[in-house]
């Protein structure tokens, strides 16, 4: 599951996947700003059949705040 | 083309290979948040080969871009407009509050709105000609007066339904701009599907995934056309596809077929698959049968809406389907890229996907016939900006086209054949009738084409009413029935020199040497007007190949090349006006006899 939220955030913001970690971040990530966050939030949540709060998508602001984010919602 | 999801889409992007296509510049003008539809529209551009890049408008700054040229993102480079005006964002007192307006405040909102949409169409127009597509508004989901809103004439549903009215109207009076369906997209998706609520709060972004996907796939119907990339063959595999079951096992009276469950899925599927056919699309065969079990079927049996007349062209056989489609490709003249192929076979389906990349395969869900009629409804493959009278003959065109192969197969000689043909040409300048069918032809044609360049009407108006150009269409008519318009010469004049702009036949009379007969006509109009010399060029695309030594071969002489377009010149004085001696009667206009020009 972890590996598959880095490859979606690889694949939104277009940075190798062994260039990303847990806490990986709109202030590491360049291309990670509010209007790519909600291509990933959408992203995540085709991906894995999910569907995150407002207040969640709002806080899911690191690699590692969202793999929690998508674990806290699988079954 | 499989369908990746948004993340893949995007990774996809990543990849470099899109930057050497041509570019496909669309301004989008909003007064929402919708830069992710952006990866959406870039991965539908890249699959008919362009680079598409979006520049957005600022937020809400529609009217500014539009009239006062704000951001400077409309200007003649653009190839699109896109506007996303939601009405919530330009009228909150009809969006939300209309419950609670007197009339003459509705009246007043409808005719400030109204003003706007005006004023930012003229404002659009007067930075370019290209291509507008324009959402309408969407209706309410849950008008403000309930239930007795839909009856009154002064509703919320009424209102918002003028207003669409009007844009559409305004759209129409120009040219090149289109009312883009996001009602229809709303209902495809279904509203709880449709608005992302969350996102309308946090950033002023109304609209799901989903709905995204929807609303691009509803842009790429526009596109698709304009480019030249929209399907016209469709081709149809048999048993499990057009009835359930198997003929060669089951027998006429076994396979599943009526107006009744189960039978009806397969019923209903066929008439959609006429109602294409009536819209131009042209029918094909592709299956592994005894062909005579097949038409057996198309004869005998008494609830099979399509017949053998509609289809053009068919492989009844035993062979690969790849094989097969390549041989239809050649009976119709028509590019495995105008194909559509539908299958219930996993493996016929990949293995067409894996030989012919360019056939868009659809695989119909086994089991699930039930579906099949949406599946092929919802596809969008066919698509064009307008349906012609010609469209809707075209499958009685290849029809005949078959049957002219056949005695083609018979005759011993090609200028016998061409005799037998007794073929009639009709070639006349463009005027207001056949000004859109020379358009669609100069955005559909890619193989006989010397120059590819793509016209919208409003274009083509302008050069037809042009005194240095002339844009002549030809007709062709022989004992199998009409062609219709089916080539276009774009000449333009420069002092005494005539430059061949655009030269093109559809597929379906090559062959015969028309484009002979074609050529002598528009040069001998060049030397009427008074031109010493011709020019002719020799675009090269993927696609064009069959045309490259077009000019070489009809003595003009290449004089250069000029960033892969090669010149060729014609000697109007030492030029012969010989045509080919094959046809029954050419009837040609363009110049005067010289009679007339005496008395003038």
């Amino acid at each position: 599951m972890k590996e598959k939220v880095f490859q979606v955030v690889s694949q939104v913001f277009g940075v190798q996947i062994d260039e990303l970690r847990e806490d990986s971040s709109p202030d590491t990530i360049q291309a990670w700003d509010s209007l790519k966050h909600m291509n990933l939030v959408l992203a995540l949540e085709e991906e894995f059949g999910v569907r995150f709060s407002d207040e969640k998508i709002m806080q899911m602001l690191s690699v590692g705040l969202i793999t929690e984010a998508v674990q806290e919602l699988m079954p | 083309m499989q369908r990746l999801s948004y993340s893949q889409i995007q990774g996809e992007l990543n990849a470099e290979r899109m930057a050497a296509l041509p570019p496909f510049r669309t301004a989008v003008l909003r007064n929402v948040v919708i830069e992710p539809i952006e990866p959406y529209l870039r991965y539908l551009a890249y699959q008919v080969g362009s680079n598409l890049r979006c520049e957005f408008s600022e937020y809400d700054n529609v009217f500014q871009e539009a009239v006062g040229g704000h951001k400077g993102i409309l200007n003649g480079h653009i190839d699109c407009v896109l506007v996303f005006i939601k009405l919530d964002n330009l009228s909150w007192d009809l969006a939300r509050r209309f419950a609670s307006l007197p009339p003459e405040r509705i009246e007043g909102e409808k005719e400030r709105i109204k003003a706007f949409i005006t004023s930012v169409l003229t404002g659009i127009r007067k930075q370019t000609a290209a291509l507008i597509l324009w959402g309408g508004f969407e209706l309410p989901i849950h008008p403000s007066l309930g239930i007795v809103d839909y009856q009154q004439k002064s509703g919320q549903t009424a209102c918002v339904t003028e207003l669409n009215q009007f844009l559409r109207d305004a759209l129409q009076a120009h040219k090149n701009a289109y009312v883009l369906d996001l009602n229809g997209c709303l209902a495809r998706v279904g509203a709880k599907n449709f608005y992302d609520p969350r996102y309308w709060h946090i950033g002023k972004a109304p609209y799901s995934r989903e709905a995204l996907e929807e609303i691009s796939n509803e842009v790429f119907k526009y596109i698709r056309p304009l480019k030249g990339k929209n399907k016209k063959c469709l081709v149809l595999d048999c048993d499990n596809v057009l009835w359930g079951g198997i003929v060669g096992e089951e027998g006429l009276g076994g396979i599943k077929l009526g107006r009744t469950y189960p039978g009806s899925a397969y019923c209903e599927f066929q008439q959609e698959i006429l109602n294409l056919y009536h819209r131009g699309v042209v029918l094909a065969l592709c299956s592994k049968n005894n062909a005579e079990d097949v038409w057996e079927v198309f004869r005998q049996h008494p609830d099979m809406l399509l017949r053998k007349e509609h289809i053009a062209a068919a492989q009844l056989n035993w062979r690969d389907k790849v094989t097969n489609l390549r041989q239809i490709a050649a009976d119709l003249n028509l590019s495995l890229e105008s194909f559509v192929f539908l299958d219930d076979s996993p493996f016929e389906i990949g293995q067409v996907r894996q030989y012919l990349p360019e056939v868009e395969v659809v695989q119909l869900p086994l089991d699930r016939a039930v579906e099949y009629r949406d599946i092929v409804a919802a596809g969008g493959w066919f698509d064009t900006l307008t349906i012609s009278e010609e469209d809707k003959q075209r499958g009685a065109m290849y029809r005949a086209e078959a049957a002219r192969k056949e005695l083609q197969m018979q005759s011993q000689d090609l200028e016998g054949y061409y005799s037998s043909l007794e073929m009639v040409l009709e070639i006349r300048f463009a005027d207001q009738f056949s000004i859109p069918r020379i358009a669609q032809l100069t955005q559909k044609t890619n193989q006989f084409t010397l120059t590819t360049r793509r016209y919208s009407d409003a274009q083509i108006q302008e050069l037809s009413q042009s005194d240095s150009a002339d844009v002549i269409y030809l007709q062709l008519k022989d004992r199998f029935g009409e062609s219709g318009l089916t080539g276009v010469c774009i000449l333009k004049y420069d002092g005494d020199r005539a430059l061949i702009d655009s030269f093109l036949l559809s597929c379906r009379v090559l062959g015969r040497g028309v484009e002979d007969a074609f050529l002598v006509q528009c040069m001998n109009r060049a030397k009427w007007r008074g031109c010493a010399s011709a020019i002719g060029e020799y675009r090269p695309t993927a696609k064009n190949d069959q045309v490259k030594d077009f000019y070489s071969k009809r003595n003009f002489k290449p004089v250069a090349t000029v960033n892969g377009t090669g010149c060729f010149e014609l000697d109007l004085a030492a030029f012969e006006e010989t045509e080919p001696s094959f046809f029954k009667r050419i009837d040609s206009n363009l110049v005067k006899s010289r009679a007339e020009e005496r008395d003038a």
